[in-house]
């Protein structure tokens, strides 16, 4: 089987809500960056150890969540295409403040800022989470001076993304005897 | 741009039986399963069919409310679904997952364009049966043998080409029927405007369409389902 069409070779490509756009428009560049940490996410599933299985089906959920939120961003406002889309709402977002708890208390309180890194798995985690925050911001460019709308729990659910990843990110040390990096002013 | 499928990759499958088979031309045919009580589908999304460790999709030709599941399927021999599919005893259990796929006929003020190539006319039987009407019908095929169901889209749609890329030598083109790529008609016949077209077919006439229409027809909505 081909993968490649070649419509987009001049530099344009096609939004799920049928529009023909260039591909540095903005809902391309979201879309882009979510698939940017979707990847960073599979790249941290693949370096967890075996035992984790729980922790792998939690993020891969999460990966499955943000092919929705690909879906919701590559969709203009006020198209009919919207009514086919799978929401991504406050339960979801629910769900990943629920995780945060469980994984802050199996991990010490934190007084300091602390340096991204540590276990390859956290270091993972670490990218994960800053590219989570860059497609959180391209998806508020998006919404710029108008009404979030429905794009708005795809914001909240980023934002509480991005929290997940950071407490995730010390969960893979503390699972690998690695100690937080505490940041020397 | 990568899509996501709607639906997930983690579906449950569903178990139903070939209740039919019957060929509409050398290498195509049309097979009907029993229908899942609980499956539901709208009109112009496909199914997954699983089998020994390979997965094909096909449109749905059937209404959502149908109590049969219709797919049209092209024979390629060395295909090992395809070939299962053509030669299975009526009663064989088949496996899939679904439904799958955004392509949805969308209402709208701009004219709509359906353009299938061969087998990619299945979402658009299924759209018409379901009441979707008033559009241009463009169905690519290389003979006049192969414009099956081309008598379905009579009463639907306001104007139906066949583009014939390879009619037989001497054989006469039916009414209304175009020589050539329905490229070529898009861009000799299609007056400039901004429509919605609906693509459906092999990656090449998706391609050269979508292209076509950032040429000519650049304020018009695209909505592409392509066969692999």
């Amino acid at each position: 089987m081909k993968t490649y069409v070649g419509s987009g070779d001049r530099g344009r490509t096609s939004l799920l809500s049928g529009e023909r756009v260039e591909k540095s428009h903005g809902r391309v560049e979201a879309v882009g960056d979510v698939d940017e940490l979707n990847s960073h996410l599979g790249a941290l599933i693949a370096a967890l150890p075996e035992k984790q299985g729980k922790l792998r089906e939690e993020l891969q959920g999460i990966q499955a969540d943000l092919f929705h939120v690909g879906a919701w961003l590559a969709t203009s406002p006020g198209s009919p295409s919207l009514e086919m889309l799978q929401e991504i709402g406050p339960g979801h977002t629910k769900a990943l403040e629920a995780a945060i708890d469980r994984i802050e208390a199996a991990l010490p309180p934190l007084r300091s800022f602390i340096l991204p890194g540590g276990h390859p798995t956290a270091a993972w985690a670490h990218i994960a989470r800053a590219v989570c925050r860059r497609a959180e911001r391209q998806v508020l460019r998006l919404t710029a001076g108008e009404p979030a709308g429905r794009l708005g729990s795809v914001i909240a659910y980023l934002n509480r993304l991005s929290d997940y990843l950071f407490v995730l990110a010390r969960f893979c040390n503390t699972l690998h005897g690695v100690t937080d990096k505490v940041w020397q002013k | 741009m990568t899509i996501p499928s709607s639906g997930t990759s983690l579906a449950s499958p569903f178990t139903t039986e070939l209740l039919r088979r019957s060929w509409l031309s050398e290498k195509s045919f049309e097979i009907e399963l029993s229908r899942p009580a609980t499956f539901q589908f709208r009109p112009g999304q496909r199914i997954r069919l699983l089998h020994r460790g390979l997965e094909r999709d096909y449109s749905l030709l059937s209404r959502p409310d149908s109590p049969r599941l219709g797919l049209c399927v092209r024979h390629v021999p060395a295909g090992p679904v395809s070939s299962l599919l053509a030669a299975a005893d009526i009663g064989t259990p088949i496996t899939f997952t679904g439904p799958y796929g955004y392509f949805i006929f969308q209402r709208s003020p701009r004219p709509p364009v359906l353009v299938a190539t061969g087998t990619g006319i299945a979402p658009f039987l299924s759209m018409t049966r379901s009441g979707v009407a008033g559009f241009t019908m463009l169905h690519g095929v290389r003979t006049t043998e192969e414009l099956y169901y081309r008598s379905d889209f009579g009463a639907a749609a306001s104007l139906y080409v066949p583009c014939l890329s390879h009619p037989l030598p001497g054989s006469a083109l039916p009414p209304g029927a175009y020589r050539g790529w329905v490229t070529g008609y898009l861009r000799e016949h299609l007056p400039p405007g901004a429509y919605d077209f609906y693509l459906c077919g092999r990656r090449e006439m998706i391609r050269d369409c979508t292209l076509l229409v950032d040429e000519r027809f650049s304020d018009s909505l695209v909505y592409a389902e392509i066969f692999y």
